[in-house]
């Protein structure tokens, strides 16, 4: 019966964030209907392929990316006109940009964290923080690219005068730079099929001139590429700004040059089609090969083959949904087939599996059910059912362990990569270790101690992972500089100096275990020494872990150092980091030996331990000095400071234990003496 | 139980200066100072650069850190390594009870202490600078990074020399403005006077509308102005004036010398201030200190490619020649963390330039060289201190295991 | 602590010398000695030197002796001039009056002067012919409203040097109108420029604004137009 009663507060805590989305409504837009992609259609498009970043990747990837940069969600919210709601999630949003961008024009996709930074733009602000859909913006359109251009130029300033305050950005000019850097993105993907839609309105049609809008929605682009002499992009740019002659020949041959350099120039950034020649590597986007098709004519009928497809596609697309399936799946076959020959895009499935699995995610709610568990286990010590539960909270936080290293081994699977090669992998891999190391000291004490830390740190682990992966907003699976481009050194001091970390981290966690349960059992009267002092061997053993991995990372980083850079030891911030948390581990095992830390001192020290471990992990990289600048974060110190002050209060309660502690030792002596004397 | 009191007579002083350096608290406290150094010293580079904090906070023996408006004295890492290192062989290698159980951390101690002295040995021992090179191109001069040093070269008319004349920056470094230090040697018929030496300069012409806010004398229509010495030791400028007196009297020849008209890439030619003196044509620069290997390299082929449609560079790599006088030629592939080791010296792939090239431009490669009788000693400390160190913990962990598992039945965690 | 310091220095300072200097460790005796007296003449700040010698290498032995403080100060380059404004390559000197303009794509040096800025004077390289002289000398006449010219006129018309290669100087006044999608016309405009036009590539160098400024700026556009250099790479 009792456990009855459970399963509703249990329910209630887990949709939670259910009932805190309920209360809010999806934002209005002017749309008066809104047809969704079948699933069908969106699996095929989330395949195609795209070269962005110097990587190929399936355009999935990319879809994901762009909505969480622009909006901070994987999925688009919001009502019709209606009143009907939907949510739309990233490539089926992406389908509608580069496909209806019409429609996609109306959605809600830019968040805006000040209404300030709209107000600035001139346009009417909705409340403090809130979306607006592009066409809201586009009033304000000319006066965001000024200020953006002009924050832009202040920021450079900025960073090159090493961070001369006077060009420091405040924060509405940071996000108004955000955001018109936002829009300009978005820009360039409505406009990326643009060359292939004759016959329909262009999507910025109130820009043009009105003598030219008529010719826009007829000028088929691709067919002009082959009426035209020889040209470079150059010589077309400059022909473009000569005045047209008199005739209206001229006038309107003059305009249609302007609109081919328009939809030319817009038809960038997203490189689609590869390379013709296997000694190429650079994929190329629309406007690439529109302008490549105008420099030489020897390459015009591969340039109108490629370009043709994109006009099939959005030709099927009027006749309907299917047709335009069965032309995508036409066009990622032969996309496919081109990359296979040039050996890319063959991880393109487990990249979409590794983002439609929501692995890490999944891997939250295992740690954060178990957790639940374990409470209710505490409320039913000893019995059956606590065990049952406790049990429970066991075979989940194995789960959640498998789910992370799962994502973990797709990532190493789709790059080919060792698991750490940037600061968001760091996340997954200690949280793993942390969780592995949970586990492992559960098994060797069954306390229920390490079962706790594992979900603890699966817990704030998978959290930060998804807080990081939002906030950066751009890939995660990137390419590496030459001078990480060493398998074997990833996959040694990388991982190795990483398992030290989690020790560190995982050292602090039982620490703050130790101190806030005795210092609530001080308060309750309640005392156990004999847990407490197994848990002081505990954390013995994870800081001697700590130091062995610590150590051999940093060596091993030194040794590396000196095969690429020439100097085994720079006192570069991330090695001195590292050195930091080895010395800490050595100041508390030597200063356990001198005796001037026993129980609480190795306690409270593991902590600063932490404290070590999180500026050296987060701290030195925002630092904006040294060579392992590979993860530079914004926004890392206010978190990192609050994270701090936590532990400080926890190393606090150290205090009133420690008084406690002297307190007894002294009655003891004295009532030992006192018998002595009596035996004497 | 009352401590016994400390005997503190002359004759035992012996016995506790052995307690003191061979004692676990003097370990911890210079661990904690230690640590507290390496902090300071990761802090101050965003203030200071890196190099100018390492010097004050790693390579002193002590340095003075405010703490708002408290100075505070506070040891430098070379006196704390020294510290660190007595400590460790009188308390960690003679004083420590030999037995089985500790022979983990006996290993493990000396494998730090080798990692410490070979730490000393680069310190004291080594060099390190670059050598930069286009394809075709060979050399055995290694530059320094950020040592300069005056030169006088005596010139044919086409402006060809053969050996140049050095006086070494530390004769005029440490000049303050407006003080002079005259450079007197008998191999030159002409006196060198340098003065208003300074770290990081720029000359501006005197029409130029900041140039009369620049308190500096004009020579030629240029005065020399003085920047802030960057955080990168590297990107610094120096300047100087320079007055010429020939022996034989005559007119004293002034100039401004900036370190700006050395070559810095290896396509350039230096462009000196030229004077004559008797007849003979001369040429004076400040150029980077420099010494030579006892080999030549010609950089045969440079490889570099970038990732796909972006900037960021993906692999550098650089076939060179390898030739020494009596030896025949050896052809070497240098590339990242695969440097070439060859009598004493190593050379790393380092870098590329000219800084901005595009895709298609002539591109130089530079190598680190450095010379370091220490070099592996870390990998060998490592083996020694990670095999001490495992053997110790798996002792240690299986005592922990056997000890938990066999107790009687273990304490449920409840908060 | 400090007298630590001291005697650890000169140690520090010469095994911290290249090897080179190692050789000539006949040297230090003499120059300990001449340390040592030189401490006692500090204060007159003459130091007798002996000087060390370093044989050139051979890809160090020519030197530049041809250059003027402004090249060895590299004028352009140490003032930043250009540089940040992405021009690589060109040498130039900013005439007085003239400020440089940045954004404008193709072209690679853009000015304005005047005392709203309707002067304007840009430099635009292509690569290929470009169109030819003829029809870009045209091109420029017809943005004046004036008449083409013939072939043999284009001929005729004057030269000056640019990047020391003769290029035709164009003249023309009348209404100015710039093309590029405005429709505005400038009455009373001058244009003043210069087109080198080879097989390899063309130079454009083209000055326009109200007539009497473009009057006044005309020595400043032959000062411009002789500045004009290719940078050494």
């Amino acid at each position: 019966m009792k456990t009855r009663s459970l399963i509703t507060p249990i329910l209630a805590l887990v949709s939670f964030p259910a009932f805190l989305f309920g209360g809010m409504e999806a934002p209005k837009t002017t749309l008066e209907s809104y047809t969704p992609w079948q699933d069908d259609t969106v699996k095929t498009f989330e395949n195609i392929l795209v070269q962005q970043d110097g990587r190929v990747k399936p355009i999935n990837t990319v879809a994901r990316f762009t909505l969480l940069q622009f909006l901070g969600k994987s999925k688009v919210w919001f009502q019709t006109e209606r009143g009907e709601s939907y949510r739309v999630d990233y490539a089926a949003w992406l389908l509608d940009v580069l496909f209806r961008p019409q429609i996609a024009n109306q959605l809600p996709v830019f968040v805006v964290d000040d209404s300030e930074v709209v107000v600035q733009i001139g346009v009417s602000p909705k409340s403090k923080r809130d979306r607006y859909s592009y066409n809201e913006l586009l009033k304000g359109r000319s006066k965001l690219a000024e200020l953006g251009a002009e924050f832009e130029a202040k920021e450079k300033k900025y960073r090159d005068s090493e961070k001369d305050p006077q060009y420091e950005l405040e924060r509405v000019e940071g996000m108004i730079l955000t955001l018109a850097r936002n829009v300009s993105s978005y820009e360039y993907l409505i406009g990326q099929f643009g060359f292939a839609r004759t016959g329909e309105a262009m999507v910025n049609e109130g820009m043009l001139p009105p003598e030219m809008v008529e010719l826009s929605r007829r000028l088929n682009i691709v067919d002009m590429v082959d009426k035209m002499p020889e040209m470079t992009t150059a010589q077309l740019s400059q022909l473009i700004r000569q005045a047209p002659g008199e005739s209206e020949d001229e006038k309107r041959f003059s305009a249609a040059l302007r609109l081919f350099f328009f939809q030319a120039s817009s038809a960038q950034g997203i490189h689609l089609f590869p390379p013709r020649d296997s000694d190429q590597e650079e994929w190329l986007s629309g406007g690439d090969l529109l302008f490549a098709g105008l420099a030489s004519k020897k390459d015009r009928e591969w340039t109108r083959e490629q370009l043709g497809k994109i006009q099939a596609l959005t030709q099927a697309l009027k006749k309907g949904e299917e047709d335009f399936n069965t032309a995508l799946h036409t066009f990622s076959d032969q996309q496919h087939a081109a990359a296979a020959a040039l050996g890319e895009g063959t991880h393109s499935q487990l990249e979409i599996r590794l983002y439609r699995g929501q692995w890490f995610i999944n891997a939250l709610y295992c740690f954060v059910l178990a957790f639940l568990l374990m409470a209710f286990s505490w409320m039913t010590p000893g019995t059956k059912i606590g065990k049952l539960l406790t049990l429970g909270a066991a075979i989940l936080a194995l789960v959640g362990f498998a789910l992370d290293v799962y994502g973990i081994t797709l990532r190493c699977i789709i790059r080919q990569r060792p698991p750490i090669t940037n600061l968001y992998d760091t996340v997954l891999f200690i949280s793993a270790i942390a969780v592995l190391l949970g586990l492992f000291i559960e098994y060797a004490t069954r306390m229920g101690v390490g079962l706790l830390v594992a979900v603890l740190s699966g817990v704030l682990g998978m959290f930060l992972s998804l807080k990081y992966e939002a906030k950066e907003a751009s890939d995660t699976i990137n390419q590496l500089q030459a001078v990480l481009d060493t398998n074997f050194w990833l996959a040694t001091h990388v991982t190795v100096i990483n398992i030290g970390y989690a020790a560190g981290l995982v050292a602090a966690v039982i620490g703050i275990l130790y101190l806030s349960g005795r210092f609530v059992g001080l308060w309750m009267r309640r005392e156990n020494p004999d847990f407490y002092r197994s848990l002081t061997r505990m954390n013995y053993g994870v800081i001697c872990f700590c130091l062995f991995f610590s150590f051999a990372g940093t060596v091993l980083g030194g040794i590396w150092a000196n095969y690429s850079w020439g100097r085994f030891w720079g006192w570069d911030p991330k090695e001195n980091g590292a050195l930091m948390i080895c010395l800490w581990t050595l100041v508390i095992l030597h200063g356990r030996k001198a005796g001037w830390i026993r129980e609480i001192g190795l306690h409270v020290n593991a902590i600063m331990l932490a404290i070590f471990t999180t500026f050296s992990w987060w701290g030195v990289n925002n630092l904006g000095v040294g060579l392992h600048s590979y993860g530079f974060t914004e926004g890392v110190w206010g978190a990192l400071y609050t994270s701090w002050a936590v532990m400080a209060v926890f190393m606090l309660m150290g205090i009133p234990i420690w008084l406690h502690d002297t307190k007894v030792r002294q009655e003891k002596k004295l009532k030992s003496h006192v018998g002595k004397e009596a035996h004497a | 139980m009352a401590r016994n009191p400390i005997d503190w007579s002359p004759k035992n002083w012996l016995r506790l200066l052995y307690d003191f350096f061979s004692s676990f608290k003097l370990a911890t406290a210079i661990l904690i100072f230690i640590t507290l150094v390496t902090l300071l010293g990761t802090l101050g580079q965003v203030d200071h650069g890196l190099h100018a904090a390492k010097e004050k906070y790693f390579h002193s023996f002590y340095f003075i850190e405010r703490f708002g408006p408290v100075p505070m004295v506070l040891p430098g890492g070379l006196l704390l390594m020294i510290l660190l290192f007595i400590n460790m062989v009188v308390g960690a290698i003679i004083r420590v009870k030999k037995r089985w159980k500790g022979v983990g951390l006996l290993i493990s101690h000396l494998g730090i202490l080798m990692l410490l002295v070979g730490g000393f040995v680069t310190w004291a021992f080594s060099t390190d600078g670059f050598m930069a090179l286009y394809p075709g191109m060979s050399s055995d001069r290694v530059e320094s990074y950020r040592d300069w040093q005056l030169e006088i070269v005596p010139l044919t008319a086409e402006g060809k020399g053969e050996k140049a004349w050095i006086y070494p920056s530390r004769q005029f470094e440490s000049l303050r403005p407006g003080e002079e230090r005259t450079l007197d040697a008998s191999e030159l018929p002409f006196t060198v006077v340098v003065s208003d030496y300074s770290r990081n300069t720029h000359p501006i012409p005197i029409s130029a509308p900041m140039a009369s806010q620049v308190q500096a004398p004009e020579v030629n229509g240029y005065k020399l102005a003085v920047n802030t010495p960057s955080k990168e030791a590297e990107q610094n400028l120096p300047g100087c004036y320079l007055t010429i007196q020939p022996r034989k009297g005559g007119d004293p020849i002034r100039a401004i010398l900036w370190a700006a008209s050395y070559r810095f890439d290896p396509k350039e030619k230096s462009m000196p201030f030229t004077f004559t003196v008797d007849g003979q044509l001369y040429a004076a620069l400040l150029s980077k200190k420099s010494w030579t290997v006892p080999f030549t390299v010609k950089l045969d082929r440079f490889d570099f490619s970038r990732h796909p449609g972006v900037m960021m560079a993906r692999s550098y790599e650089s076939l060179v020649t390898r030739s020494e006088d009596d030896h025949t030629d050896k052809q070497v592939e240098i590339k990242m963390n695969e440097p070439m080791r060859y009598a004493g010296f190593t050379f790393f792939q380092e870098s590329f330039g000219p800084a901005g090239a595009q895709p298609g431009d002539d591109m130089f490669s530079q190598f680190a060289v450095a010379n370091n009788p220490a070099d592996q000693w870390p990998l060998y400390a490592l083996i020694v201190v990670s095999f001490g160190l495992s053997l110790h913990f798996l002792l240690m962990l299986f005592q922990f295991i056997v000890r938990s598992r066999h107790k009687t039945p273990p304490t449920p965690f409840t908060p | 602590m400090f007298l630590f310091r001291i005697t650890f220095s000169p140690h520090f300072s010469l095994s911290k010398r290249p090897l080179q200097d190692q050789d000539n460790s006949n040297r230090v005796f003499p120059s300990v000695v001449i340390a040592a007296a030189a401490l006692g003449m500090v204060s007159c700040e003459r130091a007798s030197t002996i000087l060390e010698e370093r044989p050139l290498s051979e890809s160090e032995k020519q030197f530049r002796i041809d250059v003027s403080d402004a090249q060895r100060f590299r004028e352009s380059r140490g003032e930043h001039a250009d540089d940040s404004h992405g021009t690589p390559g060109l040498s130039f000197t900013t005439p007085d009056g003239w400020t440089q303009k940045t954004g404008a794509a193709m072209r690679d040096l853009d000015f304005s002067f005047g005392p709203n800025g309707e002067g304007e004077c840009y430099l635009a390289r292509l690569p290929g012919a470009g169109g030819g002289l003829a029809a870009n000398v045209n091109r420029w006449r017809k943005q004046m409203g004036v008449d083409p010219l013939t072939d043999e006129q284009i001929q005729a018309l004057p030269t000056r040097s640019l990047f020391g290669q003769p290029a035709r100087f164009i003249e023309a006044e009348g209404s100015f109108s710039p093309g590029m999608g405005s429709t505005e016309t400038f009455a009373g405009y001058r244009l003043m420029g210069l087109i080198l036009a080879s097989d390899d590539g063309a130079v454009f160098v083209k000055m326009t604004g109200p007539g009497d400024l473009v009057e006044q700026n005309k020595a400043a556009f032959e000062q411009f137009i002789s500045s004009l250099g290719v940078k050494m790479p």
